[in-house]
């Protein structure tokens, strides 16, 4: 049985080497596409973010499938939401399949392991939704699609002021990266904005996957905040402001375009009712054409209203064809690199995109608020 | 004479792997390399967790917590200071620790040092315990080391994560320290310790009643796993370049845990191949991602993710037909593969001899 069972073993992954020969032959046939590499978490713990972003760039590169006369390829790989993989799938795609310009990923962390590995092979990378400053800070090489944690905190600090909030109280979950960044800049642009640090009257912690947070409400409830910034995971939130409203707490909250999905809506029911969060995209305020054949092409494909998650992806894909166009050529990634860079007034999805020296997009935040069971755009806040 | 063989072509091979890893690090592009430092970071870690797990026959779930002080180390004091206030962007270091520096060899026996004192202060109230609740208790310990990094916002810049760590992607310097381990724990399993691991493997009132202290062996046995898992920890940190708490859920313990069952609980050959098979292996079936086409027809399976259902399945039929893992508790020996390269065909026969 063993040795049946060996044989069997030995003849799949024969066949497996047989398959992936194949591929690389016909791959050397047609030497005249453009390769462009993409790394998502499609497995894992970060997969429907994965998937969502996968779209985009499907579409992206449904939509504008050439570049320089030449076909456009996409090369996906899986990092399996995991950083060792992250950094292993990012120099597969650079040493095996000669990408020189790769696209990726949903979570910073998972961007900032790839970092290195881009960094040191000079190719350009574009990420899609990290939105952790240290993504491209000291590093040349990776540039990103979406605005960065502390835009989004100082954006919603402006909105709760603009709506005469004078006494603000912080819930953020404390082991989550994008949370513990917004709730930072939040602070300190609410600070300087009201000229008082007694503005923010409490500053409150909680764990990913904590189910109850009465404790934490009585507490803010007692120092009676004007409204509750909690950035954080849609679900814990979508349970946070369940519980306050059990425990009587009226005021509005505000949070991040983590919130922006279906699960927190249907988590929250009709507690959730009013809570605004900033984002990066919305039909209601799709000003540019690229954005009108995005909303058409998305319909059509996949039906239903596309995430803000896919917009930016479709819109890193811009960012690197863009980039191609600009330095004439696909083979060269320091020249890519270095147009990239000067990314200007691009027409994309989520508005005009401009890089700046950091290499972030500056672009501008869109406040939506949850009615009747919707997101509806309520603001629009843009870049000073 | 035949020991005196063995310490030879034991030396010799070393020296070939060490070759081995000298051209890989200059001739080889970046992915292999990569792919290479895994196996062997992963080969450390295992190991660690084999020393209590396997040899020790302690069922401990705490391995992720100890790299993630070994990790933590490296990352704290191995990144520039000049590039530590880009780092700690939210919140300052704190002025104690913000000015200290060290090479990274240094931090790596600093970060397993301090996951051996850990592991000597949990092992105390924890080793008592057995079986089951032996293996939640460090569980929980593991999940308490992630939750106190991810809010020592001073210190390891909690859920934000370390960045700029200088990048390691040295294949020589990775496998000195591999080899430094597994030659370590293969003479400390020859030692009485090592015998003694062993024995409370097989009975712990046995053992007892032999005369060997329960208590300190196992924590022996618990100290050193946690501090080679700190080092190993240390070049995870120190290979990604990056740290965060996230990286060191739970679940990363079962990661090992796969890779030691799969080589054979107990057994030092065992983790090394256990890691290549899980790292090198998981790379290869990349190729069921890719899209593949046969006669022109795409064929709807062979999509990102695939991989992961065949690995699955490979690693079910695994552990249905070799229970014990690949090697058991056998080792690779000199004397077992020069009888096997004097008469290849023995094996089969041996093999009927057994089953009769």
């Amino acid at each position: 049985m063993k040795k049946f069972f060996s044989v069997l073993l030995a003849s799949a992954l024969a066949v497996g080497m047989l398959s992936g020969c194949g591929g690389e032959k016909k791959d050397a046939a047609k030497s005249d596409v453009i390769k462009v590499g993409v790394f998502l978490p499609l497995t894992g713990d970060n997969a429907a973010g994965g998937e969502l972003e996968l779209r985009g760039i499907k579409l992206a590169n449904k939509m504008h499938p050439e570049v320089l006369g030449k076909k456009v390829e996409l090369v996906v790989a899986d990092n399996k939401s995991d950083k060792a993989e992250a950094a292993s799938v990012a120099a597969r795609l650079i040493e095996k399949d000669k990408v020189k310009v790769i696209i990726g990923t949903y979570g910073s962390s998972l961007a900032m392991a790839a970092g290195n590995i881009v960094k040191e092979n000079k190719v350009p990378a574009i990420g899609t939704s990290c939105t952790n400053p240290q993504v491209t800070a000291n590093n040349d090489y990776y540039f990103r699609a979406c605005f960065i944690d502390p835009f989004q905190g100082t954006v919603m600090a402006n909105y709760a002021f603009k709506n005469g909030a004078k006494k603000v109280a912080i819930i953020q979950e404390v082991s989550n990266d994008y949370a513990v960044g917004l709730a930072k800049f939040f602070k300190e642009a609410f600070v300087k904005l009201t000229g008082s640090p007694d503005s923010i009257i409490e500053v409150a912690n909680y764990q990913t996957g904590d189910k109850d947070f009465s404790a934490i409400l009585t507490n803010i409830k007692a120092k009676n905040p004007d409204v509750i910034f909690a950035p954080g995971n849609f679900t814990e939130s979508a349970l946070l402001i369940k519980q306050a409203r059990q425990l009587g707490l009226t005021v509005p909250f505000l949070g991040g375009d983590t919130w922006e999905t279906q699960e927190f809506i249907d988590v929250g029911g009709k507690d959730v009712e009013g809570a605004s969060l900033s984002t990066a995209f919305d039909r209601e305020k799709a000003s540019t054409a690229e954005a009108k054949k995005f909303l058409d092409a998305y319909v059509k494909e996949y039906k239903g209203e596309p995430s803000a998650l896919t917009a930016l992806a479709y819109d890193a894909y811009l960012i690197a064809i863009d980039g191609i166009k600009r330095a004439g050529t696909a083979t060269d990634s320091v020249k890519i690199r270095d147009a990239i860079a000067q990314t200007k007034d691009l027409e994309a999805v989520t508005g005009k995109t401009t890089l700046d020296k950091n290499g972030d997009a500056i672009k501008a935040a869109v406040i939506k608020t949850v009615k009747d069971g919707k997101f509806k755009y309520t603001d629009f806040v843009d870049v000073k | 004479m035949a020991k005196k063989r063995n310490l030879i072509l034991t030396v010799i091979l070393l020296a070939g792997l060490f070759g081995l890893a000298w051209y890989i690090n200059f001739e080889t592009d970046s992915y292999l390399r990569r792919i290479v430092n895994l196996c062997m970071v992963y080969a450390i870690i295992g190991l660690s967790m084999n020393l209590t797990n396997g040899f020790t026959g302690q069922f401990s779930l705490g391995q992720a917590g100890f790299m993630a002080i070994g990790a933590y180390a490296v990352g704290i004091f191995t990144v520039p200071v000049s590039l530590r206030p880009s780092v700690f962007y939210a919140a300052p270091m704190h002025p104690a620790i913000a000015d200290i520096h060290m090479p990274l060899w240094l931090a790596l026996i600093v970060g397993g040092l301090c996951a051996a004192l850990v592991a000597f202060l949990i092992g105390a109230p924890v080793l008592r315990l057995r079986g089951d609740y032996l293996a939640v208790a460090t569980l929980g310990f593991s999940e308490i080391i992630r939750i106190v990094i991810t809010n020592a916002q001073t210190i390891t810049n909690g859920a934000l994560g370390i960045k700029d760590i200088p990048p390691l992607n040295d294949v020589r310097y990775i496998f000195a320290f591999t080899a430094a381990v597994f030659i370590f724990i293969t003479a400390l399993i020859n030692t009485s310790y090592g015998r003694a691991f062993k024995a409370i493997r097989e009975d712990e009132i046995a053992a007892e009643a032999m005369g060997i202290d329960l208590f300190k062996h196992k924590s022996l046995a618990f100290m050193l796993s946690a501090f080679f898992a700190g080092i190993g920890g240390g070049l995870y940190a120190a290979l990604l370049g990056t740290v965060d708490p996230k990286n060191f859920l739970f679940t990363l313990t079962y990661n090992f845990l796969l890779i030691i069952v799969l080589g054979g609980m107990g057994s030092i050959t065992g983790s090394m191949i256990g890691s290549i098979l899980v790292t090198a292996g998981l790379e290869f079936l990349r190729i069921f991602d890719e899209p593949l086409e046969l006669f022109g027809v795409a064929i709807p399976l062979f999509r990102p993710g695939f991989r992961m259902v065949i690995f699955s399945v490979l690693l079910m039929a695994l552990v249905l037909f070799w229970r014990r893992g690949i090697m058991g508790t056998r080792e690779f020996t000199w004397d077992k593969t020069i009888a096997f390269c004097k008469n290849p065909f023995g094996i089969f026969g041996r093999k009927g001899v057994d089953k009769a």
